[in-house]
């Protein structure tokens, strides 16, 4: 930050000299190069933001797009009021939970990188724990619904036959196609794919704390745990809130983990905005885009103000914004 | 004294029990996966090594003529889409931390604005339509070519830089261009390469873009059909004697093969980019 005034004021005294046009002109070299960026970005990002409008159009794949003011969002909170509210609910508390528990697990995972004297042991542990990162979605989802499936490959229910918890007479778990189960396994599954990844953050803030703290402790006597619990956790507690600070603007996004998993049978518990809103567009016979598009836009809408929130709590917090 | 050191032991011999559980939960389902893909028949135990050892599985993969295409698809997207996310973000990044350039705040919040606000998945998809980019690969490339978040890190990055360096590359006369090529990649190689890296997972793993997009099985990609084969019944037709579920595991082993191959080189390359992001205050 200190930088960057730094650079201003002593580009300062060249701007009061010169004109804007010349200043404009001298940069001209720059505009030229930002031209190919912006051209993707309107592509990409503000064309679409013009399409929000059918929120408002009754719009098939045949026929004109006809204007139905706020129809769309009467059938959201009104006939498909519970398939609606459902999946908005369910997109809050997976994100949330998810967010909470493969960060615990990182930092827990962490401190016990930290505490490793052994360098060896700390990086060959760091380079497997960082694996599952690097698979898609597609992939983690394929191999655990192999382990969990009801046939009789499947190694979850051939362990929980041999351990005599399912008997003679129990027909195979079915387990990613019960409600029960689905979100236990969800969780679990996240936690084994984003642990290690989540550790990267913490484990940069635990190399930066100040030996001194350290030695302090030791001359006050003070026991390996005593030192992680009033040292190690405290040096901590910033880069917790900014991890969790900057998540919450994303808490709406989840797509990808619960469309690769989840299955008509559950989708009570599983079904987020975002698989809804792909269903109603891309698995009925005759989608109405104007409908999937309010809910769109509902979702960017509260996205927004989450980002806005979460970037409030990040300036009053780390005294500057996340975006 | 005699009893701290005791101590210590303890809690380190606690630290090697935890580091080996901790290794062990990822790296079984992992395990299992490469057994499975080894072994004819299809069992549900955890073995260590497969009981009846065979190579079919692979040779189903590599000789099941669907799969050619996406993977080439993938092999093409991924270097497009890398080399234009990388083209893109370092050029953005660039005119960003050019601080007497009139406008520059304009520019951000251009980009800002895109972080807040999106059209949402429907209008994107008539958008895509209209450029006649769906049931076309290269919505992949389009699509992932352009990523404000690595846009930012860049910067961030750039902002690292010395400005000595390029005043003094001005005073001699440097084109901006000059400065870029000449002064500003060369000292950027680790973050383009962590960067680039991001770009090349992301458009290589991408499932869902293809699910939404493209119906067409010629312009799939690899991780779409191999989802399709393992998981919706599009199993692949053998000539060797091999159970169901060795070809399955086969085919996840061969989707992430690639980039657990490259994996130990670049792994640092990896993490330096999550830290360009969270060290910079």
């Amino acid at each position: 930050m200190s930088k960057k005034k730094a650079v201003m004021t002593s580009g300062g005294v060249e701007v009061r000299q010169k004109p804007l046009k010349l200043r404009i002109w001298n940069n001209r070299g720059y505009y030229l190069m930002f031209l190919p960026v912006a051209l993707f970005v309107i592509i990409l990002y503000y064309w679409p933001m013009l399409g929000v409008r059918y929120a408002f159009y009754d719009y098939k794949p045949i026929g004109q797009p006809t204007f139905v003011g706020w129809a769309n969002f009467e059938k959201m909170f009104g006939a498909n009021k519970q398939a609606f509210l459902t999946s908005f609910f369910n997109t809050l508390e997976l994100s949330i939970v998810r967010l909470l528990i493969t960060n615990l697990s990182a930092i827990i995972v962490s401190i016990f990188l930290n505490e490793m004297g052994n360098l060896f042991a700390k990086k060959t542990l760091q380079t497997i724990i960082y694996l599952p990162h690097f698979m898609s979605w597609a992939v983690v989802a394929s191999i655990f619904s192999l382990f969990l499936s009801p046939s009789s490959t499947g190694m979850v229910n051939g362990l929980l036959r041999d351990l005599g918890i399912l008997g003679e007479a129990d027909k195979n778990i079915y387990f990613l196609a019960e409600s029960s189960w689905w979100r236990p396994i969800f969780y679990l599954i996240n936690i084994w794919k984003e642990t290690g990844w989540g550790t990267i953050i913490f484990l940069a803030t635990l190399s930066g704390i100040n030996p001194e703290l350290y030695e302090a402790a030791d001359i006050d006597g003070a026991t390996r745990m005593q030192k992680i619990f009033y040292v190690t956790l405290p040096a901590l507690g910033n880069t917790i809130i900014t991890v969790l600070i900057l998540n919450l603007a994303k808490v709406l996004n989840m797509f990808e983990p619960v469309f690769v998993l989840y299955n008509n049978a559950v989708y009570d518990v599983a079904d987020v905005i975002s698989t809804y809103t792909y269903r109603q567009t891309f698995a009925i016979a005759l989608p109405n885009y104007g409908y999937s598009t309010a809910v769109g836009l509902f979702r960017s809408l509260v996205a927004c103000v989450l980002m806005l929130l979460s970037n409030w709590a990040s300036k009053k917090v780390r005294g500057r914004g996340i975006i | 004294m005699e009893g701290r050191k005791k101590k210590l032991h303890v809690f380190d011999v606690v630290n090697y029990i935890v580091f080996i559980l901790i290794g062990l939960i990822i790296l079984v389902p992992m395990w299992k996966v490469l057994v499975d893909s080894l072994n004819k028949v299809g069992v549900y135990q955890f073995q260590l090594w497969p009981s009846q050892f065979t190579l079919d599985g692979y040779r189903t993969i590599i000789e099941t003529q669907a799969l050619y295409r996406p993977f080439i698809n993938s092999v093409i997207t991924t270097v497009l889409g890398t080399l234009l996310g990388l083209v893109l973000c370092t050029l953005g990044g660039y005119v960003l931390v050019q601080f007497d350039m009139p406008g520059r705040n304009l520019f951000s919040y251009f980009l800002l604005i895109t972080m807040v606000f999106t059209g949402g998945m429907i209008p994107e998809y008539l958008v895509m339509k209209k450029l006649g980019l769906v049931n076309n690969m290269w919505i992949l490339v389009v699509k992932h070519g352009m990523n404000v978040y690595n846009l930012v890190l860049m910067r961030n990055f750039f902002e690292g830089i010395p400005s000595s360096l390029y005043e003094a590359a001005k005073i001699d006369g440097c084109s901006p261009m000059g400065i870029f090529f000449k002064i500003v990649l060369p000292l950027s190689k680790a973050a383009l390469a962590s960067i680039g890296l991001m770009f090349a997972v992301t458009v290589w793993n991408d499932y869902t873009t293809v699910k939404i997009y493209i119906t067409d099985p010629d312009q799939t990609n690899f991780q779409y059909k191999l989802r399709n084969m393992i998981m919706d019944g599009d199993t692949p037709t053998t000539a060797y004697a091999v159970s169901q579920n060795t070809l399955f595991n086969a085919g996840i082993i061969s989707a992430i093969l690639p980039f657990m191959l490259l994996y130990p080189f670049l792994q640092k390359y990896f993490v330096k980019g999550v830290n360009i992001g969270a060290v910079k205050e």
